[in-house]
């Protein structure tokens, strides 16, 4: 998928609203095993003796990151109610579906649906774990949200809500949110996560690096696997360190410059991520995050990504972003609008 | 017959692989036996200002004074000419003009290739057999080299579309579907998306490649034309790739017409 326009306005917040549907994946720490992964079933290696993790990696799923609440305590799906969850679930999402008149999914009623339905590829299945959240710790399912947290999460909500009712918060570009403006892709995390489109990660890997490339937007996370330290300087992505602890790779992400693609999450979030190989058309990707102003304890999530062909091509997003001049001026234009009505009014 | 033959062919392919891995037993190796490439590569020249020869001259930017000038330098470009038809040296002659407003690296645009690899930026490659990662500090730009087998290209791009292999210890990587919205230098040298590069990263020794492209493009130059510059390597203890997302600080520069006044 290679979108260049859509990298608007308006699918990124539904991408975030997407993400924040998602359950998330299972326990950091245990052994991951997809359902009825063979156990006799060892990853290849590479020529320097290391799980062969190469390859390119779809996380598609419309497993939520969150479980629904009326899910209760339910942890997993029979295969019967997966399929009903994926029937209802693939219903809902359907954005040609939608009246804008009566609202649906995330967008209020008399707001814009602004992208239809050919311009997803959010894919249309549960993970293979059947998990009905891709968080997996706690077992709740949800996100464990300080009071700060939660008020950030509302805020962000609101804004997606005006937003989609035709009036972003935008005074400046700095209002937006990161995917809007170009600077983060709005799965690639770091952690990664599914979104709308783009749901795909090259792994690259040679004796002294892993690469994770991952297609929104064109972003390389190259991890050294040669133990040096944490250096001090904050970026976008953070600063990744990688080791191989048995079968699974381990990166260690810290030094973030912000908030990430991520939503909630502040410059002090530490981050674990674990690649198992489990059969040979799945990467289990584990991830724990861990921020106390945003959450009260560490959590985690689980995606088991599935091998595809590839290619992963080109995602040029700031090159194509007609959508941000276009919000700041409609705000512009909305404003002059509002002024105009107010000078009528006086008369 | 043919175990015959087939010896025959072992036999000349061993005596082949022999060969060229004595002339190319210096190199550092990968673990399939390639030149090993890895590592985080910069050039050291002025071709970002001017692949031609040049001597040093303001930057046009007169608050920044000695900052923003250009260094001088000699150019990487074989014979230093530019073989421009004569419509394309008018438009090239025009870009050099307004380059402080037409230059897309001003706008942290995707670089395309070859500028990429001479920016003032260090990239990284990272090798595997079947494809070669080049990630470039700039932008964050990247650009993937199928090793192997190498899908069609699907549409123009910024960075193209790379299909690499080894002649002996020399990486050639073919690079076409570029778009037209790149630029080969800050002196306003273009191309158009007719652009076809030949790449060629030879191991010098061990921390240096010599870097050379060949240029051709029949809609701006009268014949291919090339060059040549020497890439070295990072040497600093914990080296790496840093980010330079230049996108937030063009934004003021490319929205701020668009910026919310100040309450009167």
């Amino acid at each position: 998928m290679s979108h260049r326009f859509i990298t608007s306005a308006r699918i990124l917040p539904l991408a975030v609203a997407a993400v924040s549907l998602m359950p998330p994946p299972a326990a950091g720490q245990s052994a991951p095993k997809t359902a009825g992964a063979a156990a006799t079933w060892t990853a290849p290696r590479t020529a320097d003796g290391r799980p062969d993790l190469q390859g390119i990696w779809d996380f598609r799923t419309i497993t939520p990151l969150e479980r629904p609440r009326t899910l209760g305590a339910k942890e997993f799906f029979t295969e019967a109610e997966a399929a009903d969850f994926e029937a209802q679930e693939n219903r809902r999402q359907n954005r040609d579906l939608i009246d804008p008149k009566v609202g649906g999914l995330n967008y209020p009623a008399g707001g814009v649906v602004p992208y239809n339905e050919i311009w997803y590829d959010r894919g249309d299945k549960v993970v293979k774990t059947k998990r009905t959240s891709l968080i997996v710790d706690p077992p709740s399912g949800r996100i464990p949200y300080t009071p700060e947290g939660q008020k950030r999460a509302e805020r962000r909500a609101l804004d997606e809500k005006n937003t989609q009712l035709g009036h972003p918060i935008a005074d400046s570009w700095e209002d937006r949110p990161l995917q809007e403006r170009c600077l983060m892709g709005s799965n690639a995390g770091p952690p990664m996560l599914p979104a709308a489109y783009n749901n795909n990660v090259q792994v690259f890997q040679t004796r002294d690096y892993v690469a994770l490339l991952t297609e929104m937007v064109h972003d390389a996370r190259i991890i050294p696997l040669d133990g040096r330290p944490f250096g001090t300087v904050p970026q976008w992505k953070g600063e990744s360190r990688g080791h191989f602890e048995g079968d699974m790779l381990v990166v260690e992400t810290r030094n973030f410059k912000r908030e990430t693609s991520f939503p909630g999450s502040s410059a002090n979030m530490h981050l674990i991520e674990r690649f198992t190989r489990t059969d040979p058309d799945t990467l289990f990707y584990e991830f724990t995050v861990d921020d106390p102003v945003t959450w009260t304890r560490p959590w985690s999530g689980a995606i088991p990504m599935s091998r595809i062909e590839g290619p992963i091509y080109e995602y040029a997003c700031h090159e194509g972003n007609y959508a941000l001049p276009g919000i700041l001026a409609g705000a512009r234009a909305d404003e002059k609008a509002a002024a105009e009505a107010t000078r009528k009014a006086v008369k | 017959m043919r175990i015959w033959l087939g010896l025959a062919i072992a036999f000349q392919l061993g005596v082949l692989a022999t060969a060229s891995e004595a002339q190319v037993s210096q190199a550092r190796r990968t673990a399939d036996g390639k030149a090993d490439l890895n590592g985080i590569w910069q050039a050291l020249n002025t071709a970002n200002w001017d692949l031609q020869d040049h001597a040093a001259r303001s930057g046009g930017v007169v608050s920044l004074g000695a900052l923003g000038a250009v260094p001088a330098g000699l150019g990487v470009v074989e014979g230093n000419e530019i073989p421009y038809l004569p419509a394309a040296a008018a438009r090239r002659k025009e870009n050099f003009e307004k380059r402080l407003t037409a230059d897309p690296e001003i706008k942290c645009y995707l670089p395309g290739v070859p500028r990429a690899t001479y920016l003032p930026y260090p990239f990284q490659i990272v090798q595997e057999s079947k494809y070669i990662l080049m990630a470039y500090e700039y932008a964050g730009a990247t650009r993937t080299i199928y090793m192997d087998q190498a899908p069609p290209s699907p549409s123009d791009s910024w960075m193209g579309h790379s299909v690499g292999r080894f002649e002996r210890d020399t990486l050639v990587v073919d690079v076409t579907s570029l778009n037209d919205q790149t630029w080969l230098d800050r002196s306003g040298n273009f191309h158009s998306d007719a652009l076809h590069v030949v790449e060629r990263y030879t191991p010098l020794s061990a921390d240096a490649l010599t870097y050379e492209a060949t240029i051709e493009d029949p809609k701006v130059f009268s014949r291919p034309w090339k060059i040549s510059m020497p890439l070295y390597r990072r040497l600093e203890r914990n080296a790496q790739l840093m980010e330079f997302k230049c996108v937030e600080f063009v934004e003021e520069l490319m929205y701020g017409q668009f910026r919310k006044p100040p309450s009167k």
